[in-house]
């Protein structure tokens, strides 16, 4: 990696170039004055402003420069299948307008924002773009912040608990100020490290409104007699009810809702499809001056999440990974010989697939000491033949090891993949032994300290047959280290109800969300706060009530990792905060506290032949990569048909 | 009769109070709430939610109510024409609702139309011809549509259609026509979409209908009767039709209050495997998501539909055979 790197260069240029254009009026002036077709009647006709007038003074400037990228045309409709009108928000993933926003390299940039300015991680100054519009018209200013952080987030109606708990730095809110109508200032009396990272997020923390159009629903800028009208109409409980409803960015239901976004829902549910169009005053441009997004319309059918592989298949989506499994691979594979897509196979950022978690808060008390034992657990990991899972389930492709941190993640070590996770039925069996369950029914099936035989339920909440096939293949080899396995398959509900409770010994689920995570992000994923971890959920619990209810953790390790991610949260700099996270690491390899099988299995990616400037490898992950969103779906561009008019 | 109709509909108040009761406990009968299962669901997804809001949205729902009392809020607002407020889709029940229910119909009209007319020929002419090969041949190609499992020839015919005709998978219109105003070529692309469903919704019934036909009018045909009337000299057209087939009918009569409800929700199963924008499907995700207003609402609709159905087809049979009427009579 010593040649100079050209894409480093060319943003400077480029920006340098839009900026000349803009003064001068020079060519690429010109190439600006092309309107999209969607636009081209409307700016004709005098209802909108051209152009250079739609996007903010200094426009977010998409230098395309990842390999193979190409300016594109204007024009076409991006057809995208999705499972449920809930799945409408999906659009704010993939369209990624941000304040912040994290890149494909997982550094994180201002987008939406023109610049910030962070001191000590506890100041935060945004300055937004001059002349940045809402995809009504309306000015975006620090009004829109003021609004949302004064009569949203701080009236008890709209939010009764305070605003949002990610903005709690060490259970402190910040001091927020609107010097002027473009710069705004959050400032925290401890730093709060999370903050950009929450602005960025596939589900973003949304701390501005369309105040302009919300207004008209708020109760401090109407006569009770005007908003109960209102809310009768809607057949709502109160003001804030329907507040809520009508400002929900991240929803996306609204089409009246100014946007931010790329598209722009135009369709009113309930609806089995919905249309997007362009936003016409989106922030971003291409490196000519050129306003995104290319295309000018999405359109989202709804159909029945089993059908979707089969439209896929059929040609009915331009831009499919959504409800597309990697066991639905050969069949669209065997699809795209005749149909005009291909299908890319992008990584996913899940940790290990299919993974076991022991339930250190179990109930049976037996159990409990069990597991809680790290032996029995290292025990239980080296009784799973993890390359055969992946040759088995996964054709070889996925890597077998522990639920820890992708190979593409910068704390990424062969050691956490590796420890306790080689097939060795002899050690294991040795490990039980030193337990003292030595004892063996007429099966030989070990004996609990209490003569019941070492019978092992795993429940899980999922229908997906693969992890009933990967649990086939463990039972086998459990079974010949004398561990019994049983499965049993629950509706979510009371899956997840009967973990809290700790009444399931073994549950089974994915691993890791984020398994790409950099130094700079929290390492939430690994230590007690949350009772949705299904290893410890009273620790977590415990946490989350501020210790109402759940359990302290007793376990050395769990103390430790509570105490790491205070430091986390404590470091200044990036060194620091790796330093911990290799601890917190160094802790889940050596604890197996969760057991992984296979990790790094693809995602089956269907793009349409026709579509350009999406990369042909990917991560594919909810976060950080919000899908399809951190690769910029507005700069991607459709070829028209065959012999259809430009 | 004008006393036992009155009867008969002061009967149905008491039913309906105490479907509705059952209804709202079987609705509530699984663990959790909507919002539990709607945030279990974006955990499930990788999406955090914050638990105080979880609390306050609790509240404008009005789910940290007593069951009783959500009942009453309920029910009161059915007594005045509200079906409540779907959780899901933020909405009124009666929009959601809306195209869906219509669409139903016109489905399920097709399929009954197209159920009685391959079964009713083809149920006189095996009991007519009993034993012929016709009969045998299409007693075969009856039992086989019985056998068949509806989504498996859903799922095969939707392949060929799309693979041989161009068919789009799955809904009842091109996708592009979908919130369009209706025009030919909207008509059209239903006519086209509609064809497989109907043929797979309606084989089973056909086949069941064929059955039940030619052994009711197998009977029939054997009385006193219809002996008499053959030696008179009747046409064996007349001979059949004018009495035979009509006590054949019974059965379909009584069973109108079965077909009503089916009207509005038929084919759960088959309109799910193919994206049917009816309202079967909205009704089992509003039962597995717990959208406790649209689902309670809807199946107090179709109960409705039942109830009132049954009265029906109690007239209609009461109307269409004396010896109904007179033993009701009788019995008194």
């Amino acid at each position: 990696m010593t040649r100079p790197d050209p894409r480093k260069l060319a943003p400077l240029a480029t920006a340098a170039l839009a900026f000349a254009g803009l003064i001068l009026g020079s060519p690429a002036a010109t190439r600006a004055s092309e309107e999209p077709p969607l636009l081209a009647e409307r700016v004709a006709a005098g209802e909108l402003p051209p152009m250079a007038e739609r996007l903010p003074e200094t426009p977010f400037v998409d230098p395309l420069d990842r390999p193979g990228m190409t300016p594109g045309r204007y024009g076409g409709v991006l057809r995208l299948l999705m499972g449920g009108t809930r799945d409408v928000r999906q659009m704010v993933v993939y369209g990624y307008a941000r304040l912040v926003g994290y890149r494909p390299d997982l550094s994180l940039a201002p987008d939406i924002l023109r610049t910030i300015e962070v001191e000590d991680d506890r100041v935060f100054t945004m300055h937004l773009r001059p002349g940045h519009r809402w995809s009504d018209g309306a000015p975006f200013t620090s009004e829109d912040f003021r609004y949302w952080w004064e009569e949203v987030a701080n009236n008890d109606k709209l939010f009764p608990a305070g605003p949002p708990v990610v903005l709690r730095a060490h259970g402190e809110l910040p001091k927020v100020e609107y010097p002027d109508a473009t710069t705004v200032r959050y400032t925290w009396p401890k730093p709060n490290p999370t903050f950009l990272d929450e602005l960025a997020k596939a589900r973003p923390l949304y701390i501005y409104a369309p105040s302009h159009y919300l207004k008209q629903y708020h109760a401090n800028h109407n006569d009770a007699k005007t908003l109960d009208a209102k809310v009768a109409e809607a057949g709502v409980r109160n003001w804030a009810a329907l507040h809520i409803r009508q400002g929900h960015l991240y929803k996306n239901r609204n089409p009246d809702l100014p946007s931010l976004q790329p598209w722009v829902n135009t369709t009113h549910p309930p609806s089995d499809r919905f249309i997007f169009k362009r936003n016409p005053f989106f922030h971003r441009a291409d490196r000519d001056g050129r306003q995104l997004p290319y295309i000018d319309k999405v359109v989202v059918t709804i159909a029945d999440k089993g059908l979707i592989p089969a439209k896929t298949g059929a040609g009915d989506s331009d831009l499919q990974a959504r409800y597309l499994r990697f066991d639905n691979y050969t069949f669209l594979k065997d699809a795209e010989k005749s149909k005009d897509f291909e299908v890319r196979l992008w990584s996913s950022a899940v940790g290990s697939r299919v993974t076991l978690y022991p339930n250190l808060n179990v109930a049976d008390p037996v159990l409990r000491e069990l597991f809680r034992d790290v032996r029995f657990r290292r025990a239980l990991s080296l009784g799973i033949n993890r390359d055969e899972i992946n040759q088995a389930v996964y054709f070889g492709l996925g890597h077998a090891g522990n639920n820890t941190l992708l190979s593409s993640s910068p704390l990424f070590d062969q050691s956490y993949l590796e420890r306790w996770a080689n097939y060795d039925l002899e050690a294991a069996s040795a490990l039980l032994d030193e337990l003292g369950l030595t004892e063996r029914d007429s099966q030989g099936t070990r004996l609990l300290s209490d003569g019941r035989p070492l019978e092992l339920i795993v429940e899980s909440a999922g229908i997906a047959t693969e992890e009933s096939d990967v649990l086939e293949l463990i039972r086998d080899s459990w079974g010949q280290i004398g561990i019994k396995l049983f499965t049993k398959p629950l509706q979510r509900e009371v899956f997840v109800n009967r973990v809290f409770a700790g009444e399931t010994q073994i549950a089974v689920s994915k691993g890791l969300d984020n398994g790409i995570a950099t130094a700079d992000m929290s390492p939430t994923e690994f230590v007690p706060i949350t009772q949705d971890h299904l290893q410890w959920p009273k620790w977590g619990q415990h946490y989350e009530t501020r210790g109402r209810s759940g359990q302290a953790p007793d376990l050395p390790a769990g103390r430790k990792l509570m105490e790491l991610y205070t430091a986390w949260y404590d470091a200044r700099d990036t060194a620091a905060r790796t330093k911990v996270w290799k601890q917190i690491l160094e802790i889940h390899a050596d604890q197996v506290f969760t057991l992984g099988t296979v990790s790094a299995i693809p995602q089956p990616v269907v793009v349409n032949k026709r579509l350009h400037n999406l990369p042909k490898e990917g991560v594919y992950s909810w976060y950080p990569g919000s899908f399809f969103g951190t690769y910029h779906l507005d700069h991607a561009w459709l070829e028209p048909k065959d012999g259809a008019a430009q | 009769m004008l006393s036992y109709t009155a009867r008969r509909i002061l009967v149905m108040i008491p039913t309906l109070i105490a479907i509705s009761i059952i209804i709202f406990i079987i609705i509530q009968l699984p663990p959790g709430d909507y919002l539990e299962t709607y945030i279990n669901e974006l955990k499930s997804q990788g999406e955090q939610v914050d638990p105080a809001r979880i609390e306050y949205l609790k509240e404008i729902y009005g789910l940290d109510k007593p069951i009783h009392e959500q009942y009453l809020v309920w029910v009161w607002g059915l007594l005045q024409g509200d079906l409540g407020y779907s959780f899901e889709f933020e909405l009124p029940v009666s929009e959601v609702v809306g195209d869906r229910l219509w669409l139903s119909m016109v489905l399920s009209t097709s399929t009954i139309i197209f159920t009685w007319i391959m079964a009713f020929p083809i149920g006189i002419y095996s009991a007519v011809r009993q034993y012929s090969a016709g009969d045998y041949a299409l007693t075969f190609l009856g039992f086989l549509g019985l056998a068949t499992p509806n989504f498996l020839l859903a799922l095969v015919l939707m392949y060929l259609a799309n693979v041989y005709f161009g068919v789009s998978i799955g809904g009842l219109m091109d996708e592009r026509f979908i919130d369009q105003p209706w025009s030919l070529a909207k008509v059209g692309s239903v006519l086209e979409h509609l064809i497989v469903p109907v043929i797979v919704i309606g084989t089973a019934g056909t086949a069941s209908l064929i059955r039940t036909l030619r052994a009711n009018l197998l009977d029939e045909l054997q009385k006193q009767y219809v002996v008499t009337g053959r030696a008179k000299g009747l046409s064996p057209g007349k001979l059949l039709l004018k009495y035979p087939l009509r006590i054949a009918l019974n059965p379909f009569v009584a069973d109108i209050g079965n077909i009503l409800p089916r009207i509005i929700s038929g084919a759960v199963l088959v309109s799910v495997v193919m994206n049917l924008p009816t309202t079967g499907p909205m009704l089992l995700r509003a039962l597995q998501s717990q959208d406790m207003y649209l689902a309670g609402s809807f199946l107090m609709f179709l109960s409705l539909l039942v109830v009132i159905g049954t009265f029906l087809s109690d007239l209609g049979l009461a109307a269409l055979d004396p010896r109904i009427r007179l033993e009701g009579r009788a019995e008194k």
